[in-house]
């Protein structure tokens, strides 16, 4: 049967991945505890970092860097960095959001709903890895594109979120139900705004549409634009258009492609400066 | 070997490390007061509180909270002792029909308590997501939470 070990660093646990071959990282469990129901065998042995000082801590002095083992719940009190908070606190129930964590958001690799990466994406995220008994600092788009091949040793430690003047950013999901549950479709969206109301930079988000969320290049159309109705509208059809999306039980490709337009387009819109104030 | 705090009371078990908190509460303890409802982190009859946070305990590998403190719902009130002001509410109020979420909704309402929650509708509705009961249309179990919250007594 599979035994939980703890590790007393993150270097230890890399070099423990690396021992044992067939081997995890365990944090909140949640996504681990439900291998069953997908199907997943167990691996023989999980590392449980939850002993590393610091490694839950959420900080604010100028960047915001939040550890591994912080979990939904302490990432939706975030004071800045509106579409990580977001997406933390509309993510599954308080009961799952009290323990799921940062860095299982980041391994469940096959998690295509993952509530955390889309909005991780569009903050320009920098992932803190241990790997071979070193700290590497990794784009989160870097990271997540190449985190199902990277070596096995590889421990997520927290990521480091840079604040810049003019920064506005919302999450947007679409649910069965009002509360919790996955997302049929989610949008992520972080813009940097001039003082006049122009978009000096664009990134919007899927998540939960395609096999993994990903970034998407209609958001290109936004820079040097006003938010008017009819950009959001254009770079909403857009962002939809890219998309090429999953088929699962809770909803088909076709309406995760179909809401997905709506989705970005709110979100804009709750992001249009208010008449008069300056970004 | 796994050693947990349990309702105040040291227990080690010799159970598997990824044992559901919730298979280890209920059948090798017996404490069947926590319920098993879906297995899968969406329905919160299993809700008990690890170190006071409210968690659901079907998706809590036993290995992974050594040491930790956990109170199931047979950790409230003694058997001949008086009720917790919010077991008191949920019965004053009506708010326990087939009984299969109660043991859930007041683990997550005895945190919700302790931690000074504000005495809101909307407050207590949010908590209370992860709490799935499909007998009261959950206006009963809201009424107990504002009259616990309140902290008059019934």
């Amino acid at each position: 049967m599979p035994t939980i070990e703890y590790a007393a660093t993150a270097e230890e646990a890399s070099a423990r991945l690396a021992e044992l071959g067939d081997a995890e990282i365990i944090a909140g469990a949640t996504w681990i505890m439900r291998a069953g129901l997908r199907r997943e065998a167990l691996r023989p042995t999980y590392v449980a970092l939850s002993r590393i000082p610091g490694i839950a801590d959420v900080t604010s002095n100028g960047v915001t860097t939040v550890g591994a083992l912080a979990t939904h719940s302490a990432i939706a009190r975030l004071d800045a960095f509106p579409v990580l908070r977001e997406a933390a606190a509309l993510s599954a129930f308080p009961q799952v959001r009290n323990v799921a964590t940062l860095g299982g958001n980041l391994k469940a690799v096959d998690f295509a709903a993952a509530d955390l990466v889309p909005a991780l994406l569009t903050c320009d995220a920098t992932v803190s890895v241990v790997s071979a008994g070193t700290t590497r600092q990794v784009p989160v788009s870097d990271y997540v594109a190449s985190r199902r091949t990277g070596p096995a040793d590889e421990v997520v430690t927290g990521v480091t979120l840079r604040p810049a003047a003019g920064l506005v950013s919302t999450y947007e999901r679409l649910t069965v139900r009002a509360s919790g549950e996955y997302a049929v479709a989610a949008a992520a969206v972080s813009l940097v705004l001039g003082e006049d109301g122009t978009v000096r930079e664009a990134r919007i988000a899927a998540g939960s549409v395609e096999p993994e969320p990903r970034l998407l290049d209609a958001a290109d159309a936004l820079v040097g634009q006003r938010l008017t109705g009819d950009v959001i509208a254009g770079v909403g059809a857009d962002a939809g258009a890219a998309l090429e999306p999953r088929s699962a039980v809770d909803a088909p490709a076709w309406y995760r492609k179909a809401v997905f337009p709506t989705l970005v387009e709110r979100a804009l819109r709750r992001l249009v400066p208010a008449e008069g104030a300056r970004a | 070997m796994t050693t947990l705090t349990i309702n105040g009371r040291a227990v080690e078990t010799t159970a598997d490390d990824l044992t559901p908190l919730v298979v280890l509460l209920r059948d090798e303890l017996r404490l069947t007061g926590t319920k098993l409802g879906c297995g899968e982190g969406r329905c919160g009859a299993c809700t008990v509180l690890v170190d006071g946070t409210p968690t659901m305990s079907c998706l809590t590998p036993i290995g992974a909270i050594a040491g930790r403190d956990v109170r199931s719902v047979e950790g409230l009130a003694d058997p001949d002792g008086p009720l917790t002001p919010v077991q008191e509410a949920m019965v004053a109020c009506g708010a326990v029909q087939c009984g299969a979420c109660t043991p859930g909704v007041v683990m997550t309402l005895t945190a919700l308590v302790a931690d000074g929650g504000e005495p809101s509708e909307d407050a207590i509705r949010r908590a209370l997501t992860g709490n799935i009961c499909r007998c009261t249309g959950y206006h009963k179990i809201i009424d107990a939470a504002l009259v616990a919250l309140a902290g008059e007594g019934v």
